[in-house]
């Protein structure tokens, strides 16, 4: 029995690493990589700390989450910066939603895992849940009185990123992209080719463009990067192969199957419970997925899974209070629910 | 000198405070190193991003690891 379930656990390693680590994950990782590098994240927050109209501000501070790639642990420093900033209640929970829902890194890699379709939902999904997320906390927590700090001699504001480095994050994303949107359906060798030459275009637009000290910081932070989620990635990838062996199939199917209403919730529910490590989730998804579960169902679990977890409402009840971490945490499962019934109904035909 | 540490306890924030602790070491440099794990904190220091580096309150370093290097650069100049 357990040696069948290790069995199963490093196939489903093999598989994942012969098909995914060139093509999907190298790229991805310099991306990150580059991301933290070149763009002044420190500017994207200084125009969220701005007190605009209500649509503006959670307008903006879902694009600027979308660019800080973050999993559900390193985003709360962020979220609750900006909070205790002056920002508001609403800006600072979209930002704790969306950067681990639907970052440019979760998203380009459940596209190159799932399809286009799914990305598409994702991404709509997520901005329409935080937009409700930010509504029913400033709703929620209208009257409280909040000491806030004096406000800071404003800074100057810099520009978010460079010209240059903007070309090199779109070569990277290219690289990344292409090979997996082009050849879908093709031998994996073509994938490999695609993915060599515009890697090498990007590197020597790189080597051409770069002074050596912040190519080295970008493959420095590139290396964190693949220190730190690499590892979790290859253990998810391995219980995934093992829970794939040990739920029935028809098990999933009644339960996280169809359209229905039930199947989205329990998927809301192991998502919102459960700790997924930015882009765990994909391959995740795709296991249970071909297994049976439901495409309604695989979104909400796409969401909550990386956006929410156990350990997540601890700290997030911590730094912001027990009142925001429960009115937040409710909210989501409904929304998640909501959403995943909505798409497997409306959407995905 | 004072030196802060920002972090919420990521193994990003335990690699800059290694860096910072060598670079330390390696200048002969006698300060007062502190690190601080309690994210509301952070606000009233002006930190955003995590792992970030203060000496003697101004931010240095944030968003990032630094190098050995790098910090034995600022401790100097800091200095």
């Amino acid at each position: 029995m357990i040696q069948t379930l290790l069995l199963a656990g490093l196939l489903a390693l093999k598989d994942y690493i012969a098909t995914h680590v060139l093509t999907c994950l190298v790229p991805a990782f310099l991306l990150a990589g580059a991301m933290v590098t070149f763009i002044s994240r420190d500017t994207i927050l200084d125009y969220l700390g701005e007190k605009a109209n209500k649509l503006r501000s959670f307008s903006l501070a879902s694009a600027a989450s979308f660019l800080v790639a973050a999993c559900s642990c390193t985003v709360i420093p962020v979220a609750s910066g900006l909070y205790f900033s002056g920002a508001g209640v609403g800006v600072a929970f979209i930002v704790l939603w969306v950067a681990p829902a639907a970052n440019i890194l979760a998203l380009t890699y459940t596209g190159s895992i799932l399809g286009g379709a799914m990305v598409l939902s994702r991404l709509s999904a997520a901005l329409l849940v935080a937009f409700a997320v930010g509504a029913v906390l400033t709703l929620a927590f209208r009257n409280e009185v909040r000491d806030l700090p004096p406000p800071a001699a404003p800074s100057q504001l810099k520009t978010i990123i460079a010209r240059k480095h903007l070309l090199l994050l779109l070569l990277i994303l290219l690289s990344l992209l292409a090979p997996n949107y082009l050849v879908r359906t093709g031998p994996y060798w073509q994938k490999v080719a695609v993915w060599l030459a515009l890697t090498a275009l990007m590197a020597l637009y790189a080597a051409k463009s770069l002074p050596r000290n912040s190519l080295e910081q970008w493959l420095r932070e590139t290396w964190w990067f693949v220190r730190i989620i690499f590892p979790l990635l290859l253990l998810g990838v391995f219980l995934v192969g093992v829970v794939g062996k040990i739920l029935p199939e028809d098990w999933i199917r009644n339960w996280l199957g169809g359209r229905g209403l039930a199947p989205s919730f329990l998927a809301t529910l192991i998502g919102s419970v459960s700790y997924f490590a930015t882009m765990t989730e994909a391959p995740f998804v795709d296991t249970l997925m071909r297994l049976g579960m439901g495409k309604g169902p695989a979104l909400a679990l796409l969401l909550t899974g990386p956006g929410l977890s156990l350990p997540n409402w601890l700290a997030i009840a911590k730094v912001f209070g027990v009142r925001k971490a429960v009115v937040y945490v409710v909210t989501i499962i409904v929304l998640g629910t909501l959403v995943g019934w909505f798409f497997g109904n409306f959407i995905f035909l | 000198m004072k030196i802060q540490i920002a972090g919420p306890g990521c193994p990003r924030c335990q690699a800059t405070e290694k860096n910072v602790i060598n670079a330390c070491a390696e200048l002969n440099l006698a300060a007062d190193i502190s690190h601080i794990y309690d994210v509301k904190e952070f606000a009233t220091l002006g930190v955003r991003m995590t792992p970030a580096v203060l000496i003697d309150g101004k931010i240095v370093v944030s968003g990032r690891v630094p190098t050995v290097a790098e910090l034995k650069e600022l401790l100097t100049g800091a200095q």
